[in-house]
């Protein structure tokens, strides 16, 4: 009886599945432009977010005498109401709140998955009580709340706010996440795991799940806009203690001296608005380009 | 003259591959209150066919040749070339089309009798209490009750029902010609035959012609005058019902009629045909029915033959092997196929 | 041959209260109801334990800060007494108590008094600045559902057109970006930058000082107070009903009745309408309500930049004046009106779609 049939898989084949993956991938990104556009916009800002801080100087230096200076060379972006420089600000602005955003997205796809899952799997008096919960959350108008619990909690580190966040997030991927599980628990290999007698969480997380990547995939990143909308949000409207200097701080001094009225500081409050509106946008496109991409019904068209 | 004159029509559809001939060189003719059943299995381009008549071909659908010419009251018109406004006309008022009932061919969201007026107006109908009359009328005449079905949503009508109204919803503005697509299919047996009863009724009061398309041989056997059968694309035999039943020309024929359970039939009469239907992108240059054919010779590779006139009146089969086949059956013989080949 | 067994009849069935619930539960409108009560209840239940069991908690705070501003001359039981009228809680009182007491008052609509303005109840000064916003957001939403389907429609047509191409994507980019984001882009360069709109002059919802009535000037005033915010709301909306609506509109347009009225000599014009747009229509309508809650959430925002005194302007300030039942009522009535719209949704869909909550059934 030939072994070859049950080989287990060499070091240069673990690695070539997934890189082929991945090179596949991008080919069928690449035919949708703006997708691709996407998805070097995520790139282009983690990278300036997370990499290129550790190249650039961090510029503290408030000086009154450059209040607002317009664009030059010395200052690419100008200066703010403090003379601190834009451009420094802007690139050390994306780390927090990206990084706010994607611990969200990742609580809140992760409390999905598992209690969507559970509540399929398991079904019965579980299953309805999840669901009636998740029903509820999904009609709390979730921004009013959000502020409601910052003013009493008053959250202080971006942690506790991307818990906070990821608390209310949670609800629309849950449903699906039940939804699609349901409908693959009939399915036959899921029919063979369960004979096999191969346990719960096998089941969902070795069996379902991975067919679910795109789902969850896609989900992830519109959690992130959620996220970032609610975040900006609330530290515009100053709720947040304000600490450091970040895209959102910058929007809430801009906001509050009266920066929107001055005509040379144009930069200073249109910088972190571009840096925001893009890095939504880029998020935007590439997920629908992954729905495009995933959703085989569409991809005819 | 005939109502309907199907010439040489062949209709492509348009895929990334390659264009797929769903429909290749059909010709046929339909006199006045005839019926033409139309047989084939999945895929051998009999609906194509039948939407290309109305012109009502999906997206991506292309009609590559052949003329429809279409007469009434001694005119004459080439159905592919009228313009748009005399061809919603056509629609309906000259030409019925009828889907499977099982398909929805309603609106769910509006009403039964709307959906009566819509099409009244279409055609340039306004009198509500005529378009009434009109509907309680035609009801009647598919054994319905209009005082229940007119207030109904489609959902709360059966298939049966639905598939009635939609033939009374045919007859309204008493066209000439029928199609009926799969009129049974779906349907459960004690109302498939209540609507072949039906449409036999209907047919000897109003002598419209008829065409139905279908893969069920007995739905012929009731009701049509002529038969063709069609294979990836192509007619293969076209005949009279009888001639079509007891002296078939063409292997696949053969094959279809043996491939039916008879109730008198001993246990192994009933063969399925092997192998599958062949690529409709890229066309074998033969005869395409050769692979599955178990009269095959090499001369059949050579060229698809034409439809060639065999022994009978008015009986065509695309087969250069026909007078085999002719003597494997028996010709002139009166016992049905199926029996003799058992 | 075994004998088959007859049931036997059980004399005097008793009723059955766990067979009539959930027989109720199929009801879809009694469902729907149901569903929306036990939102309200739940909502209620949480923001009560948020404000009341939080450490250091706003009652705790508010009775301190009474004892000090009086210089310790009120006992705790006054300070408390007084907190406990401000709070609509009786604050001596066991919790449980407290809580059903709370939720006797909230079905009198009483929900406490403000801190600032003592003797101000909580519910008038929401019933003041609420139907502001649900103006201004209400107008927005039609508008932008409107246009947005006849765009949508009109892009599921014209599929892979520039018109299509054009509309969809405009929709979506106009979407992605942050609602505030793009109010403060409009003022910027709309009012700073080329000075084409005067802004400052359009805070608040009306000109101070004119009387409130339906007079056409009032009216007129109104609606220029509110364009900005409903004009936000219409741009950030759009994009999601030109997509959806397109889509609905391609899955219609697929459907094989469609054909069948082609088939029929329909007109196009009647089709269009009739056929396709309204069978595409009809989901989008329960989304139509479940939107409302979104944007009065994020309304406070737009209203905090165009200083519009909804009811998210006074949350915010009662935030900043930590004004505890104002921001406990606020987050209540909110709910309330968002499960009420979602309520009404549900019971227009169940309207509208004559396959639902219809006994329907087949007849021979």
């Amino acid at each position: 009886m030939s072994t070859a049939i049950l080989a287990r898989p060499t070091v240069a084949q673990r690695l070539a599945s997934p890189l082929l993956g991945a090179v596949e991938f991008l080919r069928m990104l690449s035919r949708r432009p703006v997708g691709l556009a996407g998805f070097l916009g995520i790139v282009f800002f983690l990278l300036l977010a997370f990499v290129a801080p550790l190249f650039v100087p961090f510029q503290n230096d408030p000086s009154l005498l450059d209040i607002y200076l317009t664009p030059s060379l010395a200052h690419p972006l100008g200066t703010d109401f403090q003379g601190k420089d834009v451009l420094n600000q802007i690139v050390f602005g994306g780390r927090d709140i990206l990084t706010v955003a994607i611990i969200a997205a990742f609580l809140s796809t992760l409390i999905a998955i598992t209690f969507g899952s559970i509540a399929a799997v398991v079904g019965g008096r579980l299953d309805t009580i999840i669901v009636a919960i998740t029903d509820i959350t999904l009609t709390i108008p979730k921004l009013i709340l959000l502020i409601a619990i910052a003013a009493i909690l008053r959250p202080t580190s971006f942690v506790f706010l991307a818990v906070i966040l990821a608390l209310l997030q949670w609800s629309s991927l849950l449903r699906q996440v039940r939804a699609q599980v349901l409908s693959l628990k009939e399915r036959d290999y899921v029919e063979a795991a369960r004979s096999l007698d191969l346990g719960l969480f096998h089941i969902v997380f070795r069996e379902i799940l991975p067919t679910m990547r795109s789902y969850i995939a896609i989900h992830f990143i519109l959690a992130m806009t959620e996220a970032m909308y609610a975040q900006i949000g609330i530290i515009l409207l100053g709720l947040v203690p304000i600490s450091g200097s970040n895209w959102g701080i910058m929007l809430y001094f801009a906001q509050g001296q009266g920066a929107l009225f001055y005509r040379d500081s144009l930069w200073y409050i249109l910088s972190p608005i571009l840096a925001i509106s893009l890095v939504q946008l880029s998020l935007a496109t590439f997920a629908s380009a992954l729905e495009d991409i995933f959703n085989p019904r569409l991809r005819g068209s | 003259m005939p109502v309907l004159s199907v010439r040489s029509l062949s209709i492509d559809y348009l895929t990334r591959r390659g264009p797929v001939h769903a429909v290749r060189d059909v010709s046929f003719e339909l006199e006045k209150s005839e019926t033409l059943a139309i047989i084939g299995e999945s895929g051998s381009g009999k609906t194509t066919l039948a939407v290309g008549l109305i012109r009502l071909s999906p997206r991506g659908t292309k009609v590559t040749s052949g003329e429809i010419l279409y007469t009434k009251d001694g005119v004459t018109n080439d159905i592919r070339k009228i313009d748009d406004d005399d061809l919603r006309e056509y629609r309906w008022a000259e030409c019925a089309m009828v889907f499977q009932a099982a398909l929805n061919s309603f609106n769910p969201v509006i009403t039964i009798w709307e959906q009566f007026l819509d099409t009244a107006r279409a055609h340039g109908m306004h009198d509500r209490h005529r378009i009434r009359e009109r509907a309680a009328e035609l009801l009647d005449l598919v054994h319905l009750d209009a005082r229940r079905v007119l207030p109904a949503f489609p959902h709360e009508l059966s298939g049966g029902m639905k598939q009635r109204v939609l033939i009374a919803l045919a007859l309204m503005l008493e066209p000439q010609m029928v199609i009926l697509d799969e009129p049974t299919t779906a349907l459960d047996i004690l109302t498939q035959r209540s609507i072949i009863d039906l449409l036999r009724q209907l047919r000897q009061r109003l002598g419209f012609s008829m065409i139905f398309i279908s893969h069920d041989l007995s739905i012929a056997a009731e009701l049509a005058d002529r038969m063709i059968t069609m294979y990836a694309g192509r007619v293969v035999e076209h005949a009279k019902v009888a001639d079509m039943f007891y002296r078939p020309r063409h292997p696949y024929s053969v094959a279809l009629l043996r491939a039916v359970p008879r109730v008198s039939g001993a246990l192994g009469s009933v063969a399925s045909i092997p192998g599958s239907p062949p690529d409709l992108i890229r066309l074998p240059k033969g005869c395409t029915y050769a692979p599955r054919c178990p009269y095959a010779i090499d001369a059949c590779r050579d060229a698809d033959p034409p439809l060639l006139a065999v022994d009978t009146p008015q009986h065509e089969a695309a087969c250069i092997r026909w007078q085999h086949v002719a003597e494997v059956i028996g010709s002139n013989a009166e016992i049905p196929v199926a029996e003799k080949l058992a | 041959m075994t004998a088959v067994p007859v049931a036997s009849k059980q004399v005097g069935v008793r009723w059955n209260p766990r067979r009539y619930f959930g027989g109720m539960w199929r009801h879809p409108v009694a469902r729907a109801i149901l569903k929306a009560a036990l939102t309200i209840w739940v909502t209620t239940t949480v923001t009560f334990f948020l404000i009341r069991l939080m450490p250091g908690s706003p009652v705790e705070l508010k009775i301190d800060e009474l004892i000090q501003s009086s210089n310790g001359s009120i006992s705790y039981e006054d300070a408390r007494a007084i907190a406990s009228s401000l709070f609509a809680i009786d604050l001596s009182a066991p919790l449980y108590e407290q809580y059903l007491s709370f939720m006797w008052s909230l079905l009198h609509l009483d929900v406490g008094k403000s801190f600032l303005s003592s003797g101000t109840s909580v519910t008038s000064i929401i019933l003041a600045v609420l139907p502001w916003t649900l103006f201004s957001v209400g107008t927005g939403l039609l508008l932008s559902f409107v246009v947005g389907i006849g765009l949508g429609l009109l892009a599921a047509y014209r599929r892979n057109s520039l018109l299509d191409r054009v509309v969809s994507t405009g929709g979506s980019l106009v979407s992605s970006v942050p609602n505030y984001l793009i109010a403060i882009m409009l003022i910027l360069f709309l009012g700073v930058q080329a000075r084409l709109v005067n802004f400052t002059a359009m805070r608040g919802a009306y000109t101070s000082g004119m009387q409130p009535g339906l007079y056409p000037a009032f009216i007129g005033d109104v609606l220029f107070h509110a364009a900005m915010p409903i004009t936000i709301y219409f741009l950030t909306q759009l994009g999601h009903w030109i997509l959806s609506m397109r889509s609905a509109t391609l899955s219609a347009l697929e459907e094989d009745y469609v054909t069948a009225a082609r088939a029929r000599g329909l007109s196009d014009g009647r089709i269009r309408t009739a056929y396709v747009g309204r069978n595409a229509v009809l989901p989008l309508v329960t989304q139509l309500a479940i939107s409302v809650g979104f944007i009065v959430g994020g309304a406070a925002i737009i209203e905090q930049i165009f200083a519009y005194q909804g009811v998210g302007l006074r949350l915010l300030d009662s935030v900043r004046q930590r004004d505890y039942p104002v921001i406990q009522g606020i987050v209540l009535l909110t709910t309330i009106s968002v499960v009420v719209a979602n309520l009404a949704a549900d019971l227009l869909y169940s309207k509208l779609d004559p396959r639902i909550g219809r006994a329907g059934g087949a007849g021979g």
